[in-house]
């Protein structure tokens, strides 16, 4: 074939291209409306944290934010007005977009979140009167929000099973589950280790772990704060108790020297249970389930009185004893003091100021749990939750920092003859015996054991909830711990022990509370702990009356049955401090 | 009163003989204290005699405050209904219908119309049971004690039937938020009508005792006499404005409830004391038995209270047989109705006067402030003045006609 | 409620009225400044159209934690137009001193009182400024949100019983 040419004429000229979207208003950042609302987030933020960062709350289950993106419970549906047809999307799933509408508040929208809540309800037990997370629920919540109709039902519900023991820790009830897949989503995306799964389909579909394999991953508990219904529960607090009557105080996970950031429920002064607080920086939000369980000394074989000999003899009277043998044996030279990790900074303070100035020693001998497993999510090796506070402290009073294994050997060979232990948490049992050896010893214990057994002198402590205070975690952060409740029968914090016990040695002590001792000894440690306000979580000084429930609690949940609310130093309520929902940092 | 006129003497002019020197008298102060027959409740006064006249009075409450208004910022929005009972115990449902609209006006909820004939025939009842009250005691106060027996007959009538339809004679607890608590018991209606034929029979007994007896109309005719500038600067309200010859009445002025359906008349008098105020409770006895009867020929079957989850609670079948019944019950007990934000004022006549409420809501599911503006207290507050200068004598019957209840005035 | 009577409010004091609107049911509400309350309360008294001739129902609310602390509520009706309004009056904590209306309505006497006793709130001009409901010696003002609700303050030694139920709320000191 002859080459053709082409036709003389050129081809016509290309069209512009369409003209590109406009530059974003606020350059590098994203600006829609919400509600008439305008919002200026990150690009790749979603609807549901973009609404919040302007007070529009969308209602959800399965979103959660370290999680990845399930949208399979639907009920965050907004309406955007980028949505193809008009359908509405999941605010969890989309991200924000220039210059787009949303709106939560439509009709439309309305008829959505009513009709997804039927839906998640139609299978759903009525187990209100039993189910633990009552009071805490978000069925509960959102139906009264969102629904509040009556039931369309005229059919049996789906029959499940009721307790499925998954784990040591977790029990399912397979009827309240709505599968959001919280739970296997965080066992696979966080814990990286998929124990769980969906197993069946329709409205036959359960949470279920392998056939014959337990969830017995150290870190289970989670999946029942994860939890939005009643489906995962766990076995430690099942049935223990309701949780509007409980009362919530911010503190820390004493177990091992991270310090994960945690709500200690109470009520009255026992310990309920841990729930995990967010902390970015720390713990995000997730606690090993040992953790979860380290409330229970705070309970149990506490000592609540004072011994001298094997008989309680009143605290007054026992503190006399362990001033006088304190004085005797600090004056010929042969007083050691073994510090437990464990107290917290006030406690260390305290009883470093008594040891130098009132004792004139030296040295310190520091005690403590032993090691323990450790993995590279949260645990550490270090069981003790201060031992850097220790150390600071240590430096602060210019002690020589010893090991409890050296005391035991001066004990052995007589150099040392008086111990004063704050805190009876010894790193290998035998070290009891061997310090009960001594001839006076002075131990000052929250619970019972060996060495509290082996005592001279029992004075009876108080462990973290009794009272504020300070706890330094390996990384050097120092992060507070509220006061819950007072000290239980005649117990004080060590602090509160050490003073006394100054007293009666000639020293005068001017702290009637945490922040006064902090104010006046924690100068000495404040420069190596940058940035820490102690006034960061509220205090209490003096006892002042309970506030009427109208106030609300620290986590917005339903005030418990004694509520303390945050005081500030006159002792007036301090209205701002309470948030209503999310917890902020410290 | 200060102790120098405790102990003046009146100077004695020089007479003619001993016998004719006027008696050196001085002013005595007794203490008609907190725990005394004839105080209602109570209240301590103390007067200073001049002789049998009471020169100053003045007046100590206190004694039955139980911090009502504090202890309701501490409960949920339906658990207040008791404490208002507490209130003005004798017409108690007037209180909780009071309060319930109070908190309707906050919620914007529509109350069924048969609740609200319910609220109204239930509130006439009692408004019968105050002023029987007090009519027997003043009768028995004046000393015609037949008429306290009969009035306690059809006091204890009535209260007959409300307890078949509340639950309790005196603190009925019976309205609710969106409603009343439960519907009348079959043949309810017709032993109601039964018994005010009964209670027309004793009050005629009753106005034939007391209306022309010569002892209670030298007593109490121009005795405690309130002018009508006094009675309105005061905030009198109620039967006793009316005997001032001011005529307001909440359910004539600001129609509530189905008042507005009803034909009733209201007694107006005209001198402003105690036996006008008598009369007017009289005759409002007379005009409350009319709208009961009304109420029973106009009143429909149908819903007792609204049908709102968020405010009412769902029947008992649906509590028990679905989650969202279960649900919306547990959040209304544990949590409390979550009335929105905002502050409102309501008022119902009471038996003795404009009862208001003022609610005052945080949007949680407990007031925030619950002020009452008991009509009481406006009396209690002239009754020195109206006493000033009079016998001790009149002190009695004017106590009795201000009908001042010692729970709603020092809730 | 009343349009009318607001509006007259609104205009003879633009000033001391700084807002009004009308709450759920019809309630016709005025934030009026603490300083012209009783500028206010005698206009509208004496004012033939508004003639808000029975005396107020005055209450206090304790918004803690929000400036100004207290809010005086008066609820005021007249006989003769049949209409209502209501005045809230901000007094803050720093400075809980009203003038008192009691000289243009005998009945404010004892509503001003009990704001006295229960929220501290004092009121100058008042013939009678002493507590209400609580006895002389007792100490701090009950219904404001910082007392205990079951703050007791016995003039006589109370016998000591092991944890008598108070009934509902919490369990004070």
């Amino acid at each position: 074939m002859a080459e053709e040419t082409k036709p003389a004429d050129a081809a016509p000229p290309k069209p512009a291209p369409p003209p590109g979207p406009p530059p974003p208003r606020n350059p590098g950042l994203v600006t829609f409306t919400i509600d008439g609302r305008e919002a200026v987030v990150k690009p790749g933020t979603n609807l549901i944290e973009a609404a919040a960062s302007v007070g529009v709350s969308i209602p959800y289950y399965c979103y959660q934010k370290r999680l990845s993106i399930a949208a399979n419970c639907r009920m965050c549906l907004v309406e955007m007005s980028n949505a193809p047809g008009g359908k509405l999307m999941p605010a969890c799933q989309m991200t924000a977009a220039e210059g787009v509408s949303v709106r939560t508040d439509s009709p439309k929208v309305k008829e959505q979140q009513r009709a997804t809540l039927e839906f998640l309800l139609v299978n759903h037990p009525v187990d209100c009167p039993i189910c633990d997370q009552s009071g805490e629920c978000k069925l509960q919540d959102y139906y009264m929000q969102y629904n509040a109709t009556a039931s369309r039902l005229d059919v049996p519900k789906v029959k499940l099973q009721k307790r499925v023991k998954l784990g040591a820790l977790v029990v399912l009830d397979q009827e309240r589950c709505i599968l959001c897949t919280r739970c296997v989503r965080f066992m696979s995306e966080i814990r990286k280790n998929p124990q769980l799964g969906v197993d069946n389909r329709g409205s036959h579909s359960v949470i279920a772990t392998a056939p014959g394999l337990p969830l017995d991953d150290r870190y289970s508990g989670n999946v029942v704060d994860l939890c939005p219904v009643g489906a995962l529960t766990s076995t430690d607090f099942r049935f223990r108790g309701r949780v509007w009557f409980l009362s919530s105080a911010r503190s820390l996970c004493t177990g091992c020297a991270r310090g994960c950031n945690v709500f200690l429920d109470y009520m009255r002064d026992g310990v309920y249970r841990y729930r995990p607080r967010e902390n970015d920086l720390v713990n995000q939000e997730w606690m090993c389930d040992e953790g979860r369980l380290s409330y229970k000394p705070f309970n149990d074989a506490r000592v609540l009185a004072a011994r001298v000999g094997r008989s309680n003899v009143p605290r007054a009277q026992a503190v006399a004893e362990a001033a006088r043998l304190l004085r005797a044996h600090a004056g010929q030279g042969t007083l050691a003091l073994l510090a437990s990790p464990v107290a917290s900074l006030e406690d260390l303070l305290a009883a470093a100021l008594v040891a130098r100035d009132g004792l004139k020693l030296s040295e310190i001998y520091v005690g403590g749990r032993p090691d323990g497993w450790h993995d590279d999510f949260l645990r550490r090796a270090d069981q003790n939750p201060n031992r850097a506070g220790l150390a600071l402290v240590a430096k602060a009073f210019g002690l020589a920092v010893k090991s409890a294994s050296d005391l035991a050997d001066a004990v052995a060979s007589g150099k040392v003859k008086g111990v004063w232990a704050v805190g009876a948490e010894l790193p290998a049992p035998a070290l009891a015996s061997a310090l009960g050896k001594a001839e006076a010893l002075v131990v000052q214990a929250t619970n019972e054991g060996d060495l509290a057994a082996a005592a001279t002198v029992l004075l009876p402590a108080s462990p973290a909830p009794e009272s504020d205070g300070t706890f330094v975690n390996f990384e050097g952060r120092a992060q507070r711990v509220e006061l819950a409740y007072w000290p239980r029968g005649e117990s004080l914090p060590h602090w509160g022990l050490s003073a006394e016990i100054g007293r009666a040695l000639g020293l005068v002590s001017r702290w009637a509370s945490a922040r006064q001792l902090f104010e006046d000894l924690g100068r000495r440690v404040a420069d190596q702990l940058p940035g820490y306000a102690w006034n960061s979580l509220p205090s209490v000084d003096r006892r002042k009356g309970l506030i009427p429930l109208a106030a609300g609690t620290v986590d917005g949940r339903l005030p418990g049955q004694r509520e303390r609310m945050p005081l500030d130093q006159s002792g007036n309520v301090q209205w701002t401090r309470l948030p209503s929902s999310r917890e902020e940092t410290p | 009163m200060s102790k120098a006129t405790e102990t003046a003497v009146h100077p004695v002019p020089a007479a003619a003989s001993p016998l004719d020197a006027p008696f050196p008298t001085k002013r005595m102060l007794v203490n008609l204290g907190p725990s005394h027959p004839a105080m209602h409740g109570t209240v301590r006064a103390v007067v200073e005699l001049d002789g049998e006249a009471v020169h100053a009075m003045k007046l100590d409450i206190g004694f039955l405050h139980r911090g009502f208004e504090k202890s309701c910022e501490n409960v949920t929005w339906t658990q207040v209904f008791p404490y208002t009972d507490r209130l003005n115990y004798v017409s108690s449902i007037m209180n909780n219908v009071g309060y319930a609209l109070a908190v309707e006006k906050l919620a914007g909820l529509q109350v069924p119309e048969r609740a609200q004939y319910l609220r109204v025939i239930t509130s006439e009842l009692h408004r019968m049971c105050d002023h029987l009250t007090l009519i027997s005691a003043m009768g028995l106060e004046l000393g015609a004690m037949t008429v306290l027996i009969y009035g306690m007959e059809a006091r204890d009538l009535i209260w007959d039937r409300l307890t078949e339809l509340c639950g309790a004679r005196l603190t009925s607890n019976y309205a609710r938020v969106g409603g009343v608590s439960r519907d009348v018991p079959p043949g309810w209606n017709e032993k109601v009508l039964r018994i005010l034929d009964r209670t027309e029979a004793l009050r005629v007994e009753i106005d034939r005792l007391l209306t022309r007896n010569r002892i209670v109309i030298d007593r109490t005719r121009g005795t405690g006499v309130v002018s009508r500038e006094d009675a309105i600067d005061y905030g009198f309200t109620g039967p006793c404005l009316r005997a001032s010859g001011v005529s307001y009445d909440v359910r004539k002025a600001s129609p509530y409830l189905v008042y507005d359906r009803l034909d009733f008349d209201v007694p107006v008098g005209s001198n402003g004391d105690n036996f006008d105020r008598y009369l007017m409770r009289m005759e409002e006895m007379k005009q409350s038995d009319r709208i009961v009867r009304q109420c029973f020929d106009q009143m429909q079957p149908g819903a007792i209270a609204a049908d709102d989850s968020r405010y009412v609670l769902p029947p008992k079948p649906e509590v028990y047989g679905s989650i969202e019944g279960a649900m919306a019950h547990f959040k209304i007990i544990m949590e409390g109705i979550k009335v929105p934000a905002g502050e409102a004022y309501a008022y119902v006549e009471a038996a003795n006067g404009e009862l208001g409420f003022y609610a005052v809501s945080d949007g949680s599911g407990r007031p925030y402030k619950l002020g009452v503006r008991a009509p009481g207290w406006n009396m209690l507050m002239a009754l020195p003045q109206m006493m000033e200068g009079k016998l001790l004598a009149d002190l009695i019957p004017t106590f009795d006609t201000i009908n001042m209840i010692g729970g709603e005035v020092e809730q | 409620m009343s349009q009318a009577a607001l509006q007259r409010l609104k205009e003879r004091f633009p000033d001391a009225v700084t807002e009004a609107y009308t709450g759920p049911g019809g309630d016709d509400v005025a934030l009026v400044k603490k300083e012209s309350i009783e500028e206010v309360c005698r206009f509208l008294k004496s004012d033939p159209e508004t003639a808000f001739d029975m005396a107020p129902y005055i209450t206090a609310v304790d918004y803690m934690g929000s400036e100004p602390r207290f809010e005086l509520v008066y609820q005021m009706y007249s006989t003769t137009r049949n209409h209502r309004l209501r005045l809230r009056v901000g007094v803050p904590e720093s400075d809980p001193v009203v003038r008192s209306v009691t000289p243009l309505w005998k009945g404010a006497n004892w509503y001003e009182r009990y704001c006295w006793d229960l929220y501290g709130i004092r009121f100058e001009g008042h013939p009678d400024m002493r507590r209400l409901y609580m006895y002389e010696e007792f100490v701090g003002h009950p219904l404001r949100k910082d007392y205990s609700l079951r703050g007791r303050q016995p003039l006589i030694p109370e016998r000591q019983v092991d944890e008598p139920f108070r009934g509902p709320g919490p369990s004070g000191s």
